[in-house]
C-alpha cells in the first residue's frame, strides 16, 4: 500500500524474465483491488489443494519440517502485514513478540503443566498485552525513529531473557517442551505439524481476509495512506495503531506458540534481531498491503535460508547480498504488476528488433 | 569501598567511549542532512577501520600511520561504493525498503569482513606506549587522550567543512531545501555521495581510534552503529553538536551504570535511555531542526 514508484523497464528486468514468468503463473499480485482480495476466486482453490497435497506427494521429513518452519515464519509474516503493509508503519521488534509466545508456551508448559491449547491461546494473549504496553508510548513516533524504538525494544526483551535465567533459563533457555495435542491427539510427527501450522494459518488468514474487509481494516488502509486525512475524517489514529500493532503481535504469539511445541526448546538466539530482519524481508518481498504475498514471501525466505545453510561460512554474505539484490530488483514485492512488467519486456524486444530493421 | 569512589575512574572510561559514539553519531547526521537517509550499516564503517588497519599492519607489515591511512581511504570507497549499489538505485523507494538494504549491507560487510579476515577479535598496539597516567587519583589511558585529540580534530574539520566551504552549503542547502537546491544547479545526489565518503571516513578514524582500547571483532559495528545513532538522537536528531553531547552523554551514562546493575544489562542501557529519549523529549537534548515536539 505504500506508494509504489511507478517504474519505468530496465534492461535488467531481461535477466529474470523466465522466471519471472513461471512466478506470475503462481504468484498473487498484491496490486490487486482490496475488494477483489476478500471474494473467492480460484487460484484460492489451486492454493489449498497444493497445500494439502504437497506433504503427500513429496513424503520427505527435511521438506515437511522446511514447511512447518515456512507456516510458522507465514504467520509471522502474516501479523506483521497487518501492522507493516496495511498501516505503513515499521516495527523492528516483532521478534520479542514471537519470543513472548514461544516463552509463555514454554514455561506454562514445563513448570505447570498446562494443557498446550491453553498455553497456546495464553501467549498470543501475553504477546498482545506485551504490545498493548509497548505500543502506547512508542507508536507515536514514525518512520525510521519508529524502526529504532522497536529494534530497542528487541534488545532489551534479549537482555532481559539472557538475565534471568530463573524464569527462562537465560542463554540456555528452556528444553522440553511437550508436543502440541488436542483432545488426546498428540502432533508428533512433522507431518501432523505441518497440517496444524497450516491450518492455524488458513484460519488466520480467513480472519485477516474479513478484518480487511471491515471497517477496522479500511482505518488501517487509511492510516497509511495518510494520518492527516485520517485524523481530519474522525479516526483515532493512535488506537487504529495501536489496534495494527497488538493484532500483529498476538498473530506472532501464536507462532511462537507453535514454534516452542514443534522445536520443544526456547532459547534468546532464536528471537534476535536477524529473525526480525527476515520477517520484514519476508512482507516487503511478498508485497505490502497484500495477505498472500507474505505467505509467499515466507515460503521462499525459509527455503533460500535452508539452502544458503550448506554453504557454511558463505551463508551470511551470501544472504546479505541476495537481499539487497532482491530489493533493488523488486522494491514493491515480487508479485507486484509482473503481469504488466512482463508486457514491457516482451514489447522492449518487439521494439528492439523495430529499431534494428528501421537501421538495416 | 562504595561504588561511589570508582565514578571519576568510569567517567573518564565513558568520555573516551562518548566520543567514538559521538564520531559514529556524527557519521548518521552528515548523511541524514544531505538527504534525510539513515544508513543503519554505519556501524561497520568503525569495525571495518579498525580490522583493515590490524590487517596492514599484521599481515601487510605497512607502518603503523601509512596502514591506518590505507584503511580510511579503503572504508572511504567502500562508502562510496554502498551508496553507488545500494542506497543510489533505491533512492526514490520507501522508508522500510532503504532501511532494510542498509541492514543487508551491514549483514553483508560484517560476515565478509569476518570470512576475510579471521573472526577473531583485534586489538591494534596503542599510538604511544601503554604506561597509564595518573590525574588526580584518575588513570587514564594515553589512548584515551589520543581519542579525545583526534576527535577535536575532526569536529573542527567538521565544522569547517560545512560552514566554511561551499561544498558544505551545497550539502546544507540539499537537506533543508531539496527543491530550492534543484534550482540553483546543486545535485543532490552527488551530494549524497559525497557525505557517505565523509561518513564512512569519520566512521573509519573512530574504528582505528577505539581498537587499542577495546576489542574489535567482525560483529562489533551493528552494535556501535545502534548506539551512535542513539547519541545522535538523545543530543538532538541532525544537530553535529547534538550528536557530540549525545555521544558523551550516552557514553558516560553507560559507564556509571556498569557500578549501579549487573554488567549483563549494559547493552539495555542504551536502549533504555533510547525509549525515554524519545518518549519525554523526542526533539533531543539541544533540540533538533528536524522534528517538532508537538507533532512527528
Amino acid at each position: 500500500m505504500v506508494d509504489s514508484n511507478q517504474r519505468e523497464f530496465r534492461k535488467r528486468d531481461l535477466f529474470y524474465v523466465v522466471p519471472l514468468w513461471f512466478l506470475s503463473l503462481i504468484l498473487p499480485d498484491p496490486h490487486l483491488d482490496h475488494r477483489k482480495e476478500s471474494r473467492f476466486r480460484w487460484r484460492d482453490l489451486f492454493y489449498l489443494g497444493a497445500l494439502l497435497l504437497l506433504p503427500l506427494m513429496w513424503p520427505d521429513t527435511h521438506l515437511h519440517h522446511l514447511m512447518v518452519l515456512a507456516g510458522i515464519n507465514a504467520i509471522l509474516a502474516l501479523g506483521l502485514s497487518l501492522f507493516l503493509g496495511y498501516t505503513g508503519q515499521i516495527s523492528l521488534g516483532h521478534a520479542a513478540f514471537f519470543g513472548t509466545g514461544a516463552y509463555t508456551t514454554a514455561i506454562l508448559t514445563t513448570r505447570y503443566a498446562f494443557p498446550t491449547l491453553v498455553a497456546f491461546l495464553a501467549s498470543a494473549l501475553a504477546a498482545a498485552a506485551l504490545a498493548y504496553l509497548i505500543g502506547k508510548p512508542i507508536l507515536k513516533l514514525k518512520g525510521y525513529f519508529l524502526a529504532l524504538a522497536t529494534l530497542g525494544f528487541g534488545e532489551i526483551f534479549l537482555v532481559i531473557v539472557r538475565e534471568s535465567p530463573n524464569l527462562t533459563g537465560g542463554v540456555i533457555g528452556i528444553f522440553g517442551i511437550p508436543w502440541f495435542s488436542l483432545a488426546g491427539f498428540s502432533f508428533d510427527t512433522y507431518l501432523k505439524q505441518y497440517y496444524l501450522i497450516w491450518g492455524v494459518l488458513i484460519g488466520l488468514l480467513l480472519f485477516s481476509k474479513n478484518l480487511i474487509r471491515s471497517k477496522m481494516g479500511r482505518a488501517f488502509l487509511a492510516v497509511a495512506a495518510s494520518e492527516d486525512a485520517a485524523s481530519t475524517v474522525g479516526m483515532k489514529v493512535a488506537q487504529i495503531k495501536i489496534g495494527a500493532f497488538v493484532l500483529g503481535a498476538a498473530f506472532a504469539g501464536f507462532a511462537g506458540s507453535l514454534f516452542a511445541c514443534v522445536m520443544s526448546t526456547a532459547n534468546p538466539e532464536a528471537f534476535s534481531l536477524s529473525l526480525s530482519i527476515l520477517i520484514i524481508m519476508m512482507v516487503i518481498l511478498g508485497g505490502m498491503g497484500n495477505l498472500y504475498g507474505p505467505i509467499a514471501g515466507a515460503i521462499l525466505l525459509t527455503w533460500l535460508v535452508d539452502i544458503l545453510g550448506k554453504y557454511q561460512e558463505y551463508s551470511l554474505p551470501i544472504y546479505g547480498l541476495i537481499l539487497i539484490l532482491l530489493l533493488i530488483s523488486f522494491p514493491d514485492g515480487i508479485g507486484t504488476r509482473l503481469n504488466i512488467r512482463l508486457i514491457y519486456l516482451i514489447s522492449y524486444w518487439g521494439r528492439k528488433k523495430r529499431r534494428e530493421r528501421v537501421e538495416l | 569501598m562504595t561504588p561511589w569512589a570508582y565514578i571519576p575512574q568510569l567517567i573518564s572510561a565513558g568520555i573516551t567511549i562518548g566520543a567514538i559514539y559521538a564520531l559514529v553519531g556524527l557519521g548518521f547526521v552528515t548523511i541524514a542532512r544531505a538527504s534525510q537517509i539513515i544508513n543503519f550499516a554505519q556501524g561497520e564503517f568503525v569495525m571495518l577501520g579498525g580490522v583493515i588497519t590490524f590487517f596492514l599492519l599484521k599481515r601487510g607489515g605497512l607502518p603503523y600511520p601509512l596502514a591506518a591511512l590505507v584503511a580510511v581511504i579503503s572504508v572511504v570507497i567502500i562508502g562510496f561504493l554502498l551508496h553507488i549499489l545500494v542506497v543510489y538505485p533505491l533512492r526514490k523507494a520507501s522508508i522500510p525498503i532503504l532501511l532494510m538494504a542498509t541492514l543487508g549491507a551491514s549483514i553483508f560487510l560484517s560476515s565478509t569482513s569476518g570470512l576475510t579476515f579471521g573472526t577473531l577479535p583485534k586489538a591494534l598496539p596503542p599510538f604511544s606506549g601503554n604506561q597509564s597516567l595518573q590525574i588526580g587519583g584518575i588513570f587514564i589511558v594515553p589512548q584515551s587522550l589520543w581519542v579525545l585529540g583526534a576527535t577535536f580534530l575532526l569536529l573542527v574539520f567538521l565544522y569547517l567543512l560545512s560552514h566554511r566551504t561551499l561544498l558544505g552549503k551545497a550539502m546544507e542547502a540539499s537537506s533543508t531545501d531539496p527543491l530550492g537546491a534543484d534550482l540553483l544547479g546543486i545535485s543532490r545526489n552527488l551530494m549524497v555521495f559525497l557525505a557517505f565518503g565523509v561518513s564512512a571516513g569519520m566512521g573509519a578514524i573512530a574504528g582505528i581510534l577505539i581498537t587499542p582500547i577495546f576489542y574489535t571483532s567482525y560483529n562489533a559495528g551493528t552494535m556501535l552503529g545502534l548506539k551512535g545513532f542513539i547519541a545522535a538522537v538523545l543530543g538532538g536528531w541532525g544537530k553535529n553538536s547534538g550528536a557530540i553531547l549525545g555521544g558523551f552523554v550516552l557514553g558516560a551514562v553507560e559507564s556509571l551504570s556498569v557500578a549501579f546493575i549487573p554488567s549483563g544489562y549494559k547493552d539495555a542501557v542504551a536502549f533504555v535511555i533510547l525509549l525515554l529519549i524519545l518518549y519525554f523529549r523526542p526533539k533531543g537534548i539541544l533540540g533538533s531542526p528536524y522534528i517538532d515536539s508537538r507533532r512527528w
